[in-house]
């Protein structure tokens, strides 16, 4: 088989061997350090809550802030690892537009539900009360932060930031031990039957990584130019909504550019058009994107979401056809 | 059983020979067939449903309430197969709402336990109650509800302050008025309205029977104008006809955008897997029936039915013709086979939930916290309709119509859109 492999390679040197960089190199640039990092900030996020737990503690804050921005740079990765088990889904229900996560959490607090003794018990929870949009009530929001028992809403945030541990750790460890090797090595008996198949499950990703960020996070709070909905912002109560399109787009420029590796001049429009966006978030100081109900502040945020339907139209006119590679169908089809 | 099986394969090879070549147009044709036939189909059940109804409201009782009932089940089988048609069909995907619309919020309609809760942050009109109340305030305007219309439920109430989970109309509006919420939590039983409901005077349960009555007539009347509507769609010279048929990759892409859609994001996704995952009764597609399995069940049937280009109406009747699966066995018949396959996997595993929920094991139980066989169930589900949508892709791919594919309805498609 080894041989096979070689004579082949050295057969098609320069069509194989091309195809399949782009694959290695975006895993291992590109997706791998991405969850080592989200699996080493989960783990700091659970010790320091055992060490303060408290709604308020600065540390504690801090350290859920810098492992929810290693969560918001992998979002758009959502196949393999992430999938098993539900796992992203527990790292992040959201959107939530039937209030199930204050709704969950409230009530465990009230009826001091036992599920919450340990993390491998909570793996049976209703993702609406895990993960970390779930955290982001228990340490920003008004009335979760000091609803009930302090004792047992300390020992929630502990279980919860556990599992978030257990949770990123499980997906950085499937991606090492397996999964890298199962999209760079393409087999009949795989999940990618061929390096095209591999290309595509990535330029998917960045399909519905920008869909999300132009739909969900912009999308969700402009509503309509009559009807706004600030609070229906990502993560408003803790100010990181634009924080979160930024992070996605630093993200997104980073696989769209790999994936158009082989087209130096599709590679530099991409690069043009998220620079773009970029620049224009920047511009904005409005954390929550609280402003979309206001005229003024709101055009910018509605230009913010043009940039980003330019990057897709960008990548859905050029790159895939450029990769070879069909549109396929992702979680956000449907309504 | 060898005999039969060789027959099947020399079939399989003379479809695949040159000379019966597939042309797409006719595949199209038999798609637009099928979709005017369920149209038709899901029509004569919601007709029936409408007589069902009119007598309970003009003749109060528990027999006429559960004849009701028995329409509205049986107008879900044909409609709920026609779900497959929406996604890749903008005339579809832009009516559907006004039919199918969930969830809703159902305390904008009628009355609701005190466990409801009352306005939520989304949605300042959750609790309206429409029925109790002939004049209230929607959106800062006064709404004159003295008489409850077809016209006001469509225009008025439906979609209210621009809120998607303020459904004033279609099959779960309808379902809402005859079974009521389903106050069982993860138990066993459906909603338990009383046929009093309805009752005249003094007999007369809940107050403004009347109102209850009027509503319900009004909704019924809405479907069935609005099934009048798409079954015209669907006939010789209907413009969801002419759609699909005017471009040939275009309607072939169409076909498998529904057909992708539906099984993954759709049925897979929105509708079973998060109601897992959430452990919520409430997440239930038909959760005053607790006709949710069949909900599932329907939509699977109808995405292989499409794909093999054959459905079983409901007089027994079929219809027939050249379909995805010949066009796709005349370039790759190893993928047709895949493909075949695994809708068949994903129908069975479908009938599981059905056939369980059937012999007493209701949805709502299979999403409790901690019940491993149901959530083995409904992911059993969720996983065949994720899988099938695998060999959907390469359908595309193999079909080479990518890139034809309406994105969606949304005006986003639009970048300036926004701006307008």
């Amino acid at each position: 088989m080894k041989t096979c492999l070689a004579i082949c390679a050295i057969a098609f040197l320069p069509g194989v061997a091309s195809a399949q960089d782009v694959t290695q190199n975006i895993v291992n640039d590109h997706i791998l350090p991405r969850f080592d990092v989200l699996a080493e900030t989960g783990q700091t996020l659970e010790e320091t809550a055992l060490a303060d737990c408290s709604a308020t503690s600065e540390p504690l804050r801090a350290a859920f802030g810098t492992a929810f921005d290693a969560w918001v740079s992998v979002s758009h990765l959502r196949f393999g690892p992430t999938e098993t088990d539900d796992r992203a889904f527990a790292l992040a229900f959201w959107p939530d537009s039937r209030g199930a996560t204050p709704r969950t959490l409230a009530t465990l607090i009230r009826t001091k539900d036992p599920i919450t003794q340990s993390a491998d018990a909570y793996a049976d929870m209703s993702i609406a009360a895990r993960g970390f949009y779930a955290m982001e009530f228990l340490l920003y929001d008004a009335t979760i932060s000091t609803f009930g028992d302090d004792e047992y809403r300390c020992k929630l945030v502990q279980t919860v930031t556990a599992d978030i541990a257990k949770l990123t750790q499980d997906i950085a460890t499937d991606w090492q031990n397996s999964y890298a090797g199962l999209l760079t090595n393409p087999s009949p008996d795989g999940p990618y039957r061929s390096d095209l198949e591999a290309k595509q499950e990535l330029f998917k990703a960045l399909t519905t990584g920008l869909q999300l960020t132009s739909d969900a996070r912009l999308g969700r709070p402009l509503g309509s130019f009559d009807r706004s909905h600030p609070t229906r912002a990502e993560a408003w109560r803790s100010g990181r909504s634009a924080r979160h399109v930024a992070l996605s787009l630093e993200s997104l420029r980073d696989l769209a550019t790999h994936l158009a590796q082989h087209d130096p001049p599709l590679q530099a429009e991409l690069n043009a058009a998220f620079a773009r966006a970029q620049t224009q978030l920047a511009a904005v100081d409005d954390p929550a994107f609280a402003g979309v109900a206001n005229p003024q502040s709101r055009i910018k945020i509605e230009a913010i979401r043009s940039r980003v339907e330019e990057i897709r139209a960008i990548v859905r006119n050029a790159l895939g056809s450029s990769l070879g590679v069909v549109s396929g169908f992702n979680a956000l089809d449907g309504d | 059983m060898k005999s039969s099986l060789l027959a099947g394969t020399v079939l399989c090879l003379s479809s695949a020979m040159p000379a019966l070549a597939i042309e797409k147009a006719d595949v199209l044709v038999n798609y637009a067939n099928m979709a005017a036939a369920k149209y038709t189909d899901s029509l004569i059940t919601a007709r029936t449903m409408q007589a069902a109804i009119n007598d309970l409201v003009a003749n109060p009782s528990a027999e006429n309430l559960q004849a009701a009932k028995d329409a509205w089940l049986a107008a879900r089988v044909p409609y709920q197969q026609t779900e497959v048609f929406r996604f890749g069909n903008a005339i579809v995907d832009d009516w559907e709402g006004k039919v199918n619309a969930w969830p809703l919020d159902e305390g904008l309609i009628d009355y609701v336990d005190a466990s409801y809760g009352g306005l939520s942050d989304e949605n300042a009109a959750a609790a309206l109650n429409v029925i109790a109340n002939v004049s209230f305030t929607l959106g800062g305007e006064t709404i004159d509800a003295s008489s409850i219309t077809p016209a006001l439920l469509a225009d008025t109430l439906q979609e209210a302050d621009g809120v998607e989970a303020n459904v004033a109309t279609g099959y779960h509006a309808i379902e809402f008025l005859l079974w009521g919420q389903d106050l069982n939590g993860h138990g066993a039983g459906a909603g338990n309205r009383p046929w009093t409901d309805y009752a005249a005077s003094d007999a007369c349960t809940n107050g403004n029977c009347n109102r209850r009555g009027e509503y319900l007539i009004a909704a019924t009347n809405l479907l069935v104008s609005d099934l009048e509507w798409m079954v015209a769609q669907w006939t010789d010279g209907g413009a969801a006809r002419a759609a699909v048929t005017a471009d040939q990759d275009a309607g072939i892409a169409a076909i498998l955008t529904g057909l992708g859609s539906l099984s993954y994001g759709e049925t897979a996704g929105e509708r079973m897997r998060l109601g897992v995952m959430l452990n919520e009764p409430e997440e239930e597609h038909s959760c005053f029936a607790d006709n949710t399995h069949n909900d599932h069940f329907y939509n699977g049937l109808g995405i292989q039915s499409v794909y093999h280009g054959t459905y079983t109406r409901i007089d027994g009747s079929v219809v027939l013709g050249p379909s995805l699966s010949d066009l796709v066995a005349e370039t790759d018949p190893a993928l047709d086979m895949e493909m075949q396959m695994k809708l068949s996997h994903a129908v069975t595993a479908l009938s599981r939930i059905k056939t369980a929920a059937e012999a007493g094991f209701a949805y709502d139980m299979m999403l409790e916290r901690g019940n491993d066989a149901g959530a083995a169930l409904i992911m059993g589900g969720v996983n065949g309709l994720i899988d099938q949508t695998r060999s959907i892709e390469r359908v595309i791919a193999v079909l080479g119509v990518d890139g034809i594919a309406i994105e969606g309805s949304d005006s986003l498609d639009d970048p300036e859109a926004v701006f307008q």
